[in-house]
């Protein structure tokens, strides 16, 4: 039963790992690197939401406001900083989203300091199926997380700007000779792709707490969910997000809670060993 | 007057080394013009150019009388010429259909009918609306390509090497389905490898060789031409020989 209740409370981490994965690798397909600027910016969101919370908005508003706040710093970012360096190749321009992480973590430290703080929702009983227990908050941040997941997939797949989105990530060139604009669609990208994270950010600390580091220790997590999967696969990122969760909850029976942070490192080796391209390969979107 | 005009074309992928060494070549309104010539003779560059991908450095490019060099590439299509890619010409990832959606992207209108025309042309098409891009054939792919390009309803389309790596079969059913495009009335320029068979299907044709047009004239008048055959028989054009019957019998359907 222990074993089912980790499966339960893995596919509950999965599912709020997989809103800022999904970011992450959008913005991989569109941008050509990987932005590791998403610690930093996940922690912005979650305090970005947990001020418009404190202020009185609802659970939607706050995300909301995670999502905007986020997505403008990713945006500024990627333009003064990183894609004038992915000219040079993708390695600069990750090289320095890690500074671009550092420097948000410590702007958040600067205004909030180091104590953790939590979200001030109502308390409220667990519900159990059974022998398994589940919260109703999980419930709820699941259907959050889980009905903006549908968005995004909808938005790709059936509106004119996603389409063309998609159309950039499988063949720049082609896209340009169509008329799509490519600084146009790398805009939308950080844009989307960082408020993203930032939802996630607010998100995975909605269960627990936040502090400046909140954002850096789910990075490893996120970057193995979208490797796994396949970097620039937004279903892939989605699938290897519910096996990173799912394998880190059942890593705590078997190894202890002190090792779960090795899961992500174990998946990223593996993957990178026996199938690079990922479960699902690069198919972008 | 010409659909489109080139006069002392120049240019290439820098400044300091020009491909396209003057050309000058035109194509009438319905007409197919194949370009053809040796490796490294700059066909696939010239093209480039007239597209608008690679930005001249001198001459005259007229399209239905508008200078157009110089212009951004979806600029040029959006006046009705069309150029397909001889590689990674349409989304991998994407659907059939969408790919067909995106190349309507360029003007934004009449999309859907658009697409049911294309479906009826290309009834491959439509059985495959679903299906990625990246399962067709290379064949069927090349008809996408070309699909792509006609969702603008273009007066030109350009292709280049839309027969390269397929199969003698399927290059010769393409062939068919540029024959049956042009008699739709789109005009044609294509540079093609094939060199001999792309004459069978043209009207005329240019023999390009180190950056300038050394030859042209009427397609069959070329293609019979002992110094052109010299030209193409050293290299890949050996097994065309053996199909003579093959290629007097798709002149006919060139002369249209």
């Amino acid at each position: 039963m222990i074993v089912v209740q980790a499966l339960v409370n893995g596919l509950v981490s999965g599912t709020l790992l997989a809103v800022p994965a999904i970011g992450f690798t959008a913005m991989f397909a569109v941008l050509r690197f990987p932005n590791f600027a998403v610690s930093g910016v996940a922690t912005l969101g979650a305090f970005a939401g947990y001020l418009a919370y404190g202020a009185g908005l609802q659970m939607a508003g706050s995300l909301a406001a995670a999502f905007v706040a986020a997505g403008l710093a990713g945006l500024l970012f990627d333009k003064i900083a990183h894609l004038p360096l992915v000219k040079e190749g993708a390695l600069p321009a990750a090289i320095a989203s890690i500074a671009t992480g550092l420097v948000l973590e410590n702007v958040v430290r600067l205004g909030f300091g180091n104590e953790p703080r939590g979200y001030d929702r109502p308390i409220a009983r667990d519900v159990f199926f059974g022998e398994i227990r589940v919260s109703p908050q999980q419930l709820e941040t699941m259907g959050l997380a889980l009905a903006l997941m549908l968005a995004v997939f909808a938005a790709l797949a059936f509106t004119r700007i996603g389409k063309a989105m998609r159309a950039t990530a499988d063949n720049p060139d082609l896209a340009a000779l169509k008329g799509i604009r490519p600084e146009r669609i790398a805009t939308l990208a950080s844009l989307i792709g960082m408020g993203l994270v930032g939802v996630g950010g607010m998100l995975l600390g909605l269960d627990s707490s936040i502090d400046p580091l909140t954002g850096t220790r789910i990075l490893l997590s996120l970057f193995a969910a979208a490797v796994l999967g396949g970097l620039g696969s937004v279903p892939g990122a989605v699938l290897g997000a519910f096996l990173i969760g799912i394998a880190e909850e059942l890593s705590v029976l078997v190894v202890g809670s002190q090792y779960r942070a090795a899961v992500g490192f174990v998946a990223i080796l593996a993957v990178l060993t026996l199938r690079p391209r990922g479960l699902l390969g690069e198919r972008a979107f | 007057m010409s659909l489109l005009e080139i006069a002392g074309l120049r240019g290439g992928y820098a400044a300091a080394d020009e491909i396209v060494k003057g050309a000058d070549l035109s194509v009438a309104h319905g007409e197919i013009v194949a370009l053809i010539g040796p490796n490294g003779a700059g066909k696939s560059t010239l093209l480039k150019l007239v597209a608008g991908l690679l930005k001249p450095s001198g001459g005259d490019v007229r399209f239905k009388g508008r200078d157009i060099a110089g212009q951004s590439a979806p600029a040029i299509s959006r006046q009705g010429l069309s150029f397909v890619p001889q590689e990674r010409n349409v989304f991998g990832a994407m659907s059939v259909a969408e790919n067909l959606v995106m190349g309507g992207y360029i003007d934004g209108g009449h999309t859907r009918q658009r697409i049911a025309d294309l479906y009826e042309r290309f009834p491959m098409l439509g059985e495959k609306r679903r299906a990625a891009a990246r399962t067709l054939s290379g064949g069927q792919r090349q008809i996408l390509a070309m699909a792509i390009a006609l969702m603008n309803a273009p007066d030109l389309l350009l292709l280049d090497e839309p027969t390269a790596g397929l199969s003698p079969r399927a290059a010769e059913e393409l062939f068919g389905t540029i024959v049956g495009l042009n008699r739709s009335g789109v005009a044609i320029l294509m540079v093609e490898q094939n060199a001999l068979e792309a004459l069978s299907v043209s009207a005329r044709g240019y023999v390009l060789v180190q950056g300038r047009p050394e030859r042209e004239g009427r397609a069959a008048e070329l293609a019979a031409d002992p110094t052109v055959r010299d030209l193409f028989l050293g290299g890949k054009s050996q097994p065309m020989l053996g199909d003579n019957g093959e290629r007097s019998h798709r002149g006919m359907g060139g002369s249209t």
